[in-house]
């Protein structure tokens, strides 16, 4: 799957698209989702178990923040499938727009015990798991991260 | 490309038209099913039917082009959920007949190949084409949620 004799030696890519309501829990029909395609792309175990992590992150982050839990709302994800990489988009239709500062920005573990909201991780896990990450503008107006994940022979 | 309106509870797929794509179609539909509590054993029934109808889609409805897209759209209505698989009709589908029962095609009287629709028929409530707007071929099948938990609506 993904693969190609095609003689022409273009990039080869197959997308898959899935829109899921802003409710909490749909997240892991994204997980599965993509742990599928990845299985079948050749992934390894451990690289598809940070590859769930990052997208529950992600698409929980969509939910959550993006969308500020409207369930009317869509979240919208793209699978794109190259010989050598599986890139993961995810988009939400922009009810808050996410602050840059906070897509570079790490937290201190020591300040965030400080505090009673353990939470602000995401961005921060998404980073350490994925090979590459990238925080934009959709072209809808939402807030919409791009994930690579390198596929190593 | 169109889609349906997106309710609280409602996904929407699309996927290549390539066979081994079913099996990403199975895996997310599967996801969705158990976040609305079914019963294993429907989502097994679900699983096989929903893989017997993407194969028809791409292979016959769309006739194996690689350029073309099969769309899936699951949701909850009353007591049911209800897939909708749509291909873009390069073969529209056309009845041909009672067809042969499997006694029948195991004495040799047809092809063993084209047992599909029935084992979609006998794994769901309701099964069947149906008219839809767009140009294609739209196959719907419902599974009644008897056995799911009615929390998850």
């Amino acid at each position: 799957m993904g693969k190609s004799d095609d003689i022409s030696h273009e990039p080869v890519e197959k997308i898959i698209e899935l829109r899921l309501p802003s409710k909490l829990g749909y997240e892991r029909v994204v997980m599965d989702t993509a742990a599928s395609l990845a299985r079948r792309m050749g992934f390894h175990t451990d690289r598809v178990e940070s590859l769930k992590t990052a997208i529950s992150e992600a698409v929980t982050n969509a939910i959550e923040h993006g969308n500020q839990h409207d369930a009317a709302m869509k979240v919208v994800v793209l699978l794109t499938a190259r010989d050598d990489e599986l890139i993961i988009s995810v988009a939400d239709q922009g009810r808050k727009i996410l602050d840059q500062k906070c897509t570079t920005s790490s937290p201190k573990i020591a300040d965030v015990l400080e505090t009673s909201d353990k939470g602000g991780w995401g961005i921060w896990l998404i980073r350490e798991l994925m090979d590459e990450v990238e925080f934009t503008i959709a072209p809808s107006g939402g807030n919409q991260v791009r994930m690579v994940i390198h596929l190593e022979q | 490309m169109t889609y349906t309106t997106i309710t609280t509870t409602s996904m929407e797929l699309t996927l290549p038209n390539e066979l081994g794509y079913e099996l990403i179609a199975r895996d997310a539909v599967a996801a969705f099913a158990r976040r609305l509590g079914m019963s294993v054993d429907q989502i097994d029934d679900l699983k096989t039917a929903i893989c017997e109808a993407c194969i028809n889609a791409i292979e016959h409805g769309n006739s194996l082009n690689p350029d073309l897209c099969v769309q899936i759209s699951c949701r909850v209505e009353d007591e049911c959920l209800v897939i909708e698989v749509r291909d873009q009709g390069v073969h529209p589908f056309a009845p041909r007949g009672e067809p042969l029962s499997i006694v029948e095609k195991l004495a040799g009287m047809g092809s063993l190949r084209g047992m599909g629709l029935m084992l979609i028929s006998q794994l769901c409530d309701e099964s069947g084409f149906v008219s839809c707007d767009d140009v294609g071929n739209c196959f719907r099948l419902a599974f009644q949620r008897r056995q799911a938990a009615r929390s998850s609506r």
